[in-house]
């Protein structure tokens, strides 16, 4: 944000979505699953704040009748749902990680040219790793990642596995987001 | 299509008018340096003395203000509906995490406080949460969000510094009587006691239209952030209908953080617009129907 900005209250624009680096997750994915154990539930969702207005809720209907029409190659499956945060999401399922990342994709850049980039809130991929859930959450403002594992009990989150798993995928090619205070967590995701 | 769509123009009515204030404050406190410079060193020390302070201010001033609310810091235990509400705020409006804080107090109120944006801290009462409904809720610390990526407070901060030095002259002038004058060629005291009264008095108009702008600003950075202008015109007006219920007390004691709150809580009614921090509640409603229109209209 420049200096006028700053004096004159702020951008006039939300930031929209950056470089997309969706892909980063499926070059990263290897590693992943032959050096961590860590794979991938099928699941991946995209999470985004609803405009009550006609032509966004057009183009959602417009995206899902695009991924209706791939997924008859791919077999991924889509569902969409809101939460109480008044947030919605679109969950994609796919047992092949490349094929839901492409999903994935598909959906962001979808909403991004339909003008609604700025309204996209994150990616949440979801893995399993020795029985229990991690999550990797990509925030499009910021073009990173970062692991995210709720731990159990009330907004409990396992900061030092995430801290662990960053460090050990560094080499992965991974753009993680370099300051902690932004590793916001997603509660209750429903993935 | 542009990869990203203006959903809300830029209101450069606004930004002029504020850019004006500025530039009409920073012209008085050019001209009452000049006077002070004029009147010899001692008000230059005067100056570093109060540059210090306003330092100070700015340092520790959000744990002042924190204390005097009696708000505590809470957790994600705490407060797991703010928290995860606030988180999704700050990943939209791409701002470090702030911590939260809530006064347990009625009056259904919330402010936004710190110097910079990762030293902010966004305190709700618990009148608020419990008055409000959750997209209500959300466009007021969206209101409160944007008042901490616009960096309200250090610029109010800077801009109240030649007016407290106006006014810390004023005050010493009571204290001696005015029985400094010195014969050496300076101005005579009563010219720069009479600069002083006239610099505080300018200013403080100015710095309160411009707080005034800084609403709306807050409240279109809220609108562009939850992209719900409606919900938080819904908010204002439960507030303002919720505000004149509470006891009065409350009130009083709330009195003292008006600059840095959501609504005023006035325990006179009306005061005249002039002197208020905030612009009336049909104006701030007036211009958000108007960004909700501009919205449907995209």
């Amino acid at each position: 944000m420049g200096f006028f900005d700053a004096l004159l209250g702020g951008g006039k624009k939300l930031k929209t979505a950056a470089p997309d680096r969706l892909f980063a997750m499926t070059t990263a994915y290897v590693a992943m699953e032959t050096e961590l154990d860590m794979k991938t539930t099928g699941a991946a969702g995209i999470v985004f704040q609803p405009l009550a207005t006609s032509d966004f809720e057009q183009i959602l209907r417009d995206t899902q009748e695009l991924l209706a029409g791939t997924a008859e190659e791919t077999g991924t499956a889509l569902e969409s749902s809101d939460d109480e945060h008044g947030y919605r999401w679109i969950i994609l399922r796919d047992p092949d990680f490349e094929d839901l990342v492409v999903a994935m994709n598909t959906v962001s850049t979808e909403l991004a040219a339909g003008g609604y980039g700025d309204r996209l809130l994150a990616a949440v991929f979801a893995f399993e790793q020795k029985g229990r859930r991690v999550h990797f959450i990509y925030n499009y403002k910021r073009g990173a990642f970062y692991p995210f594992v709720p731990s159990g009990g009330e907004q409990r989150r396992d900061s030092e596995a995430e801290m662990r798993i960053k460090a050990q995928l560094s080499d992965e090619g991974i753009p993680f987001e370099p300051e902690l205070t932004r590793w916001f967590p997603l509660w209750d995701i429903p993935l | 299509m542009a990869n990203s769509k203006a959903v809300f123009k830029r209101d450069s009515g606004l930004q002029a008018r504020m850019l004006l204030t500025m530039f009409l404050l920073g012209l008085l406190y050019v001209g009452f340096a000049g006077v002070l410079f004029a009147a010899g060193a001692g008000a230059a020390v005067m100056a570093v003395v109060i540059g210090l302070f306003a330092l100070a201010q700015l340092f520790f001033s959000d744990k002042l203000a924190l204390a005097s609310m009696g708000a505590k810091e809470v957790s994600p235990e705490e407060a797991p509906g703010l928290h995860a509400m606030i988180d999704r705020l700050c990943i939209q409006a791409d701002l470090p995490k702030p911590k939260i804080a809530v006064a347990d107090m009625d009056v259904p109120n919330a402010f936004a406080i710190g110097r910079s944006q990762k030293a902010a801290t966004v305190c709700a009462t618990t009148g608020i949460m419990r008055t409000l409904s959750p997209a209500e809720l959300e466009g007021v610390m969206a209101h409160e969000l944007a008042h901490v990526k616009n960096r309200d407070v250090l610029i109010m901060t800077v801009v109240s510094f030649f007016a407290s030095i106006a006014s810390m002259i004023m005050q010493f002038a009571f204290f001696f009587g005015g029985g400094g004058d010195d014969e050496d060629g300076g101005l005579p005291f009563i010219v720069v006691l009479l600069a002083s009264a006239l610099v505080y008095v300018i200013s403080f108009f100015l710095m309160m239209s411009l707080s005034r702008y800084r609403e709306f600003t807050a409240d279109r950075g809220a609108a562009l952030t939850t992209g719900r202008p409606s919900a938080l015109a819904s908010a204002l007006m439960t507030i303002s209908g919720a505000m004149q219920r509470v006891p009065e007390t409350d009130l009083r004691e709330a009195e003292r953080m008006n600059a840095f709150f959501i609504v005023p809580a006035s325990v006179k009614g009306s005061i005249k617009t002039l002197f208020s921090t905030h612009p009336p509640m049909e104006k701030r409603i007036e211009r958000l129907q108007a960004l909700e229109a501009q919205l449907q209209a995209a």
